[in-house]
């Protein structure tokens, strides 16, 4: 026992040299590595203090060897990107959850969203032998081997807002319902619209389950709840909100009937409300996907007029609840669907919908 | 002189816009001498070394080679004739060594197959450049070391030594003690006595008097794009050269 | 003199003239090594190692880790491979990542048209097609650069953006995902004899086959004359343009081998993951000691440059240190690479 403490104080010991060689090697900014630092050692040293007490999953942890004083859950969630607003809130919500079931969560990313980007992370993670990786996995299939190499390895894997084109490796897949708020953004968009003119949706990029699923199901919903609506098209502004508002530019150009536009993520909205603003219309009306900080500002500068709100820090909570779930011999929930909330000006600081917008931290 | 000349020039032109750089230029050289040009600044002294290395084409008259009538389209056409220029610049790859310096361009590929396939005889190219540089006297202990280095002195001898060692006839030295303090220069102007003992003609370019006194065998004079004069080195004296370049007398040319 | 850094060029002659009269100790072999900047990255990647498999040795210095280390890092090491010659000529190809991207997407819909996507025959077409479109869109930068002459960093910049653009026009901006079998279980995720995987293999092989080209024959010589001062390679009588061209198309090959094996692994053309392969790879390729004024360069030191960047990832999240931190920390040795290179240079260019 002596020995496992020593061994943790030196590695915290180290964690921190490191990260202050890090700190100093980037322009000498001691500061905000030095929380970290310390935050590194409170969750390090409990583990060593509570050794003595024995529970139920000390013998899983013996299958991992040289791991020496695990006694709470190791839970790593991997951001389909690092900085989003959206992720950002999805990490609160689990760690709100990984302090109330008393487990240690981490939070590892890439700071692009490919996956290119994310496996070696992903793998890197695996390495580390957590109990439970919750993933927004970056694509459909190239995800699927490194997550099987992560259930062979006895981790328990939940899918987080995107998924997989075969899911059953994971024990529980939690995201908005995606089509669903596709179509309740064209009920939004159709209703400031007036039922009339023409419809534009600028998404991401093809090929991310989610962002498909919002994209198809405006197009649904505007096909048979607003006939009178026309649908112009998709366009892609692969995340780069200057791409999105070149693309509205040049619609309005070219469609001058163009009298909504629905911005199927974060930067795809900014870049159409700036589109609309540089060609100086206020007839256009923007829904967007997503309550980040700017879209929020953008709600009250009057230049967004609804918001399609996903509860990300639902779905990590329930990442969470469903990991531990798993890890503890609990009943999973396999699909989970979480709500949706519509933010308007109006109706921004009600209790309803003021928890749900995101957050840049925690 | 009855002797054949190595290089003639004849009534060479080449102008650069409205600058008339030569203006029916002449210039020779005989087999296994030094010969000095001199000139003013703009006397035309670099665009007829450029002219005779290959680097530009005359805008009109002729060349001459062992008597016979050349065109120079290029510098590797000029290397053909055994012509080999070490530039003020010295045109070295300060990154690589003596030897890849010496050998750049005319790399010893290994023997047979492995040879085809582009490999370098690395040992033989520095036995080679090592033998050249104590052949020469050149001040040069290492072949391995980068260029960069190396002292002024020691690049020059490398690139005089690479002139010569490529040289069958005739090397073209544009102001090659210009950057060098007084013991080199004494070195490269040795240097340049073995290469033209070894039978290899030079041309040597030099604004010092006293050192085209010392290591030429005949002096040529260029003043504002033509040649005014010719001297036998031993005949003459800095007084009469500078006499020539600056026009204060004008001899008949010879040619 | 003090002490030589010595360049990839000369360290094998070295041995032949000097070792002869006073044959080098040890200690002395050992701090000229140290000299050299590519030693110095090679310490500091050892060190890297040492450390993380200190504080985590259950996790990081296992086989299975360090594998996928290799893994991560192979086709990043393949593009830097063409980026080394192209940095040694003092030339740049910010367009390595688009080129990958463009010729995985021409193989996937080649591979489409054979057998239907499967089988050897639909394999043995995609990597023909792949290596063309790269070697293609490379010639097509050397051919901008050597006779349009426009500056590198334009023309590669301009291709960058460009060939990304008609990837996306022929695919509609959907990742494809024709891949065979036969590909994806043996280069994609096959290992040799259980243990290597194919993908670190192939990379290595390259790795070393162009390492030899770069120290040993000719055309890593004119590469590297050229990069140390190209007038005085014209004026030799190389054909500058030829050999310029030449390297180019390496780097667009090389390209379009990656782009095989990032569809081997990814088992799609994940075109928007390869936005920054370029900077990555030309970080790898200046941390390993080549100078981006070209004329040095050496093999060894990309394969080191490239493993530092991917290491350190592996070993932060290891570790759980906060993302960003590995993003600061390449940045920090990406700096420090260059300074010590500049520090050597300028010792060296004293006389």
């Amino acid at each position: 026992m002596k020995h496992t403490r020593r061994r943790t104080r030196t590695l915290v010991a180290l964690v921190a040299a490191i990260a202050m060689i890090a700190a100093a090697c980037g322009d000498d900014n001691g500061d905000p590595d030095e929380p970290e630092a310390a935050e590194e050692e409170v969750a390090e040293e409990p583990e060593a203090e509570e050794e003595p007490a024995d529970e139920p999953d000390a013998e899983e942890e013996t299958e991992e060897p040289a791991e020496p004083g695990d006694e709470m859950f190791d839970i790593t969630l991997i951001p389909g990107v690092t900085g989003d607003e959206f992720y950002v809130s999805m990490e609160c919500g689990a760690l709100e959850a990984a302090e109330e079931f008393g487990v240690n969560l981490d939070v590892q990313g890439a700071p692009q969203f490919s996956p290119t980007d994310q496996i070696p992370v992903l793998e890197a993670v695996i390495a580390s032998g957590p109990d439970a990786i919750l993933i927004a996995p970056t694509d459909v299939d190239a995800l699927q081997a490194p997550l099987q190499a992560a259930v062979d390895a006895g981790i328990e894997v939940v899918l987080v807002d995107t998924t997989l084109s075969d899911p059953s490796l994971a024990v529980s897949q939690i995201a908005s319902d995606n089509l669903l708020g596709g179509s309740l953004a064209a009920d939004a968009l159709g209703e400031l619209m007036g039922g009339e003119g023409a419809a534009l949706v600028v998404n991401v990029t093809p090929g991310i389950s989610t962002t498909d699923a919002r994209g198809e199901g405006f197009i649904q919903g505007l096909e048979e709840n607003w006939p009178d609506i026309e649908f112009v098209g998709q366009e892609y502004s692969d995340n780069e909100p200057a791409r999105a508002a070149e693309i509205v530019s040049a619609v309005l150009a070219a469609e001058p009937e163009l009298r909504g536009i629905f911005g199927a993520n974060l930067f795809s909205a900014e870049g159409a409300a700036t589109g609309i603003r540089q060609e100086g219309r206020d007839d256009v009306f923007v829904v967007g996907f997503d309550a980040g900080p700017a879209q929020i500002e953008q709600l009250r500068e009057g230049i967004v007029q609804a918001l399609i709100v996903q509860q990300p820090l639902d779905i990590g909570y329930q990442g969470v609840e469903q990991a531990v779930l798993a890890l503890t011999g609990g009943e999973n929930t396999f699909e989970i669907g979480t709500g949706f909330v519509i933010a308007t000006i109006d109706n921004l600081d009600d209790d309803d919908v003021a928890p749900f917008l995101y957050r840049s931290d925690c | 002189m009855a002797q054949q000349t190595l290089l003639q020039a004849r009534g060479i032109v080449k102008n650069f816009g409205h600058v008339r750089a030569l203006r029916g230029c002449d210039f020779d050289v005989y087999p296994g001498e030094v010969v000095a040009m001199i000139g003013d600044n703009g006397a035309g002294k670099s665009t007829l070394v450029k002219i005779v290395a290959g680097v530009q084409p005359p805008d009109n008259g002729e060349l001459y080679f062992d008597g016979e009538p050349v065109t120079l389209a290029d510098p590797t056409e000029a290397q053909a004739l055994g012509i080999e220029t070490v530039y003020q610049d010295l045109a070295l790859a300060p990154d690589l060594d003596p030897a890849a310096n010496l050998f750049l361009g005319r790399e010893v590929l290994k023997p047979g197959l492995i040879g085809k396939l582009g490999f370098l005889d690395t040992k033989a190219m520095t036995a080679k450049t090592l033998a050249a540089f104590k052949n020469l006297g050149a001040g040069v202990q290492s072949a391995t070391a980068p260029v960069a280095t190396m002292s002024g002195g020691q690049r020059q001898s490398i690139a005089v030594s690479r002139a010569a060692t490529w040289a069958d006839r005739l090397v073209i030295m544009d102001e090659p003690t210009a950057a060098l303090g007084v013991v080199q220069s004494r070195a490269v102007l040795e240097l340049i006595r073995r290469v033209r003992d070894q039978g290899i003609a030079v041309i040597i370019i030099s604004h010092n008097m006293p050192e085209v006194l010392s290591v030429s065998d005949r002096v040529e004079v260029l003043r504002l794009g033509r040649r005014v004069a010719q001297f036998v080195t031993a005949d003459t004296d800095m007084e009469a050269l500078v006499a020539a370049m600056t026009g204060a007398r004008v001899q008949e040319d010879a040619g | 003199m003090t002490q030589i850094p010595e360049t990839d060029l000369d360290t094998n002659g070295a041995t032949d003239a000097e070792g002869a009269q006073a044959p080098p100790s040890a200690l002395k072999w050992l701090t000229d090594r140290l000299a050299d900047s590519t030693a110095f990255i090679f310490v500091a990647l050892l060190a890297m190692i040492l450390v993380f498999t200190v504080l985590r040795p259950d996790a990081f210095a296992t086989v299975n880790n360090l594998r996928n280390i290799a893994i991560a890092a192979s086709i990043l090491l393949v593009l830097s491979i063409g980026q080394t010659f192209v940095i040694g000529t003092a030339g740049i190809d910010i367009s390595v990542g688009s080129m990958l991207v463009f010729s995985g997407v021409v193989a996937s819909l080649a591979m489409a048209e054979v057998g239907g996507g499967q089988g050897w025959a639909s394999v043995g077409v995609g990597v023909a097609v792949s290596l063309l479109a790269g070697g293609f869109w490379g010639m097509v930068n050397g051919l901008l650069v050597t006779k349009v002459k426009l500056p590198p960093l334009i023309v590669t910049l301009g291709t960058f953006g460009g060939v990304l653009g008609l990837a996306k026009v022929l695919t509609g901006g959907i990742n494809l995902r024709t891949v065979p079998n036969e590909l994806v279980n043996t280069l994609g995720i096959g290992r040799a004899f259980g243990v290597v995987p194919w993908l670190v293999i192939l990379a290595l092989v390259l790795t070393a086959i162009f390492g030899v080209v770069l120290r040993y024959t000719r055309f890593g010589r004119y590469t590297l004359a050229i990069g140390s001062n190209e007038e005085a390679a014209r004026r030799v009588g190389i054909d500058v343009d030829l050999h310029l061209l030449k390297v180019y198309t390496l780097s667009g090959l090389l390209a379009g081998v990656a782009g095989i094996m990032n569809l081997a692994r990814f088992t799609n053309t994940t075109i928007q993951g390869h936005d920054t392969d370029n900077l990555q790879s030309i970080a790898a390729v200046v941390i390993g000691g080549t100078s981006l004024f070209g004329g040095i360069a050496t093999m060894f030191g990309t394969l080191v440059g490239v493993f530092i960047p991917t290491t350190l990832q592996n070993g932060f999240v290891i570790l759980r240190i906060q993302p960003f931190w590995q993003e600061v920390a390449v940045g920090a040795v990406l700096i420090l690479a260059v300074y010590v290179d500049q520090l050597k240079r300028r010792a060296r260019n004293r006389l």
